[in-house]
């Protein structure tokens, strides 16, 4: 199983990710911020379908994604909202039929009965 | 066991490049050199640049220019110390060659003329020589003797034989933006599209392997254009190129029936080629049930033939270092290979060329547990 996330930042900035181990990658955003970062949608899947999707998501927001200088960010301009990323990506899943499901939402590592989370 | 694979449609939307595709037709735009240098000052690699240069406080030095006169063939040396031995084949079969040569294409040769008044080419040779040597096969009419006779040539005075071997190198690529595969394909396919100049055999049937791509909603672009983003688009142009009628055909239609709404991944002509080819000497079909059910393995195990290629690379991978002890290089035999031999493994049962899935026999048990277990 691996992880795709949806993040925002304390500011809302939208952000996305993929990880094998979800709550090590959020305690990471945790530890970089300062404060409880979630992860407003956690999906899970099999890791080409999960790398796919995060290809699409860098291909076809290639305009609007956030750079820091020329270095391009899984962050997203301003006028993207973490919702808006959320509809384009069940939007994927369901019309390309990949295998991956939305298991959790509003994650945070300090939920650390993972199971719990099961949508 | 079933082949349980099943290809699932996908919905088609329209793809922009239909509308947009480069090559379909010239711009029919003519700038003049106001439109680069306005391009130039608004872009910050160059404004970088000219700070550097008021920096320093640099200058262009006019007396460096090069200069361009008409010189004797007879007076040109060439220092085999700078040039390379001369390519015959090269004189022959490219410049000299019957179907191609044109006077009017011919470049000046490039010299430096020392204060003792040598004439030392640093590039240019075979075009001389060729020239050369058309004089003294009598191939010039009205002229007798190579050793007078003027031809361009583009010099700059400097007695450094340094600077000879430094220009050498710059004007025989380094430092020189040469033409990408892409450029040259629309050279080509403009040359019969626009032109409607058919004389070269090559240049048609280069025009002829896109409009088949084409009409499959397969568009060559650029690398790195920003035309990537559309469905159907593939930049890998040496591939492509290397493929016949019938595997472009074959490639094309198989990404537009099932993969309509992706940029087209190189993997899919070599995969298509060495299909092509394999089952032809094999004399086996290659059926539309195999075609699909290939495609329904690609969207279910990998989504689609880009994450294949990050899984059958990780395997070749892995698969070299256990056979071999050490990683070998990646072969692109191993795309057709590992896809019919996952397809047999998870009970594909069209008849498929057996030297194909020979050739790396069990490479699939190296691909990531995650996809093998799908099939369960």
């Amino acid at each position: 199983m691996y992880y795709l996330y949806l993040i925002q930042s304390p500011k809302g900035r939208a952000g996305f990710g993929i990880a094998k181990n979800p709550q090590s990658r959020n305690r990471d955003y945790v530890a970089h911020c300062g404060d409880i970062v979630n992860f407003p949608y956690l999906y899970g899947g099999t890791i080409a379908h999960i790398k796919k999707i995060e290809n699409v998501i860098k291909e076809q927001y290639i305009d609007n994604i956030w750079h820091i200088e020329d270095r391009p960010l899984e962050w997203l301009n301003n006028n993207i909202s973490v919702d808006q990323l959320k509809d384009y990506v069940d939007t994927l899943i369901e019309e390309r039929h990949y295998r991956v499901k939305l298991i959790a939402k509003n994650y945070n590592f300090t939920q650390d009965v993972f199971n719990d989370l099961l949508t | 066991m079933t082949f349980r694979f099943q290809y699932q449609d996908v919905i088609r939307r329209p793809n922009p490049m239909v509308t947009i595709n480069p090559l379909a037709r010239g711009s029919n735009k003519v700038v003049d050199l106001q439109d680069r240098v306005d391009t130039l000052s608004k872009s910050s690699a160059w404004n970088k640049q000219m700070k550097m240069w008021q920096a320093l406080g640099k200058k262009v030095d006019l007396s460096r220019m090069p200069k361009v006169g008409m010189f004797e063939l007879g007076k040109i040396e060439i220092d085999e110390d700078i040039q390379r031995v001369l390519d015959d084949k090269h004189c022959a079969d490219k410049i000299a060659n019957l179907r191609v040569f044109d006077p009017a294409l011919l470049q000046t040769v490039q010299c430096i003329l020392t204060s003792n008044g040598k004439l030392i080419s640093i590039d240019g040779q075979h075009t001389s020589s060729t020239i050369a040597g058309l004089i003294a096969a009598g191939m010039v009419e009205g002229v007798k003797d190579w050793r007078t006779f003027k031809f361009p040539v583009q010099y700059i005075e400097t007695d450094n034989l340094a600077f000879a071997r430094r220009a050498f190198s710059i004007l025989n690529g380094k430092g020189k933006k040469k033409q990408s595969a892409y450029q040259q394909l629309r050279n080509a396919v403009f040359i019969v599209r626009i032109d409607n100049d058919i004389s070269d055999d090559e240049d048609v049937q280069l025009e002829k392997l896109v409009s088949i791509a084409e009409k499959n909603e397969c568009f060559p672009i650029e690398a790195f254009s920003n035309l990537s983003k559309y469905p159907g688009t593939f930049s890998n142009i040496a591939t492509f190129k290397s493929c016949n009628d019938e595997e472009v055909e074959l490639a094309t239609s198989w990404h537009n029936k099932y993969f309509h709404y992706e940029s087209m991944h190189v993997s899919t002509f070599f995969i298509f080629r060495d299909i092509c080819r394999a089952f032809k000497s094999a004399k086996l079909p290659i059926t539309d049930k195999l075609k699909e059910e290939l495609a329904g393995l690609v969207q279910c195990l990998f989504g689609d033939l880009g994450q294949y290629q990050e899984s059958v690379t990780r395997a070749h991978r892995l698969w070299t270092t256990k056979r071999y002890g050490y990683q070998a290089n990646w072969d692109d035999d191993a795309y057709a290979c590992a896809l019919l031999q996952l397809y047999k493994h998870f009970g594909g049962e069209e008849r498929v060329a057996p030297n194909i899935i020979d050739r790396f026999d069990d490479i699939i048990d190296f691909f990531d547990e995650d996809i093998l277990s799908l099939a369960a």
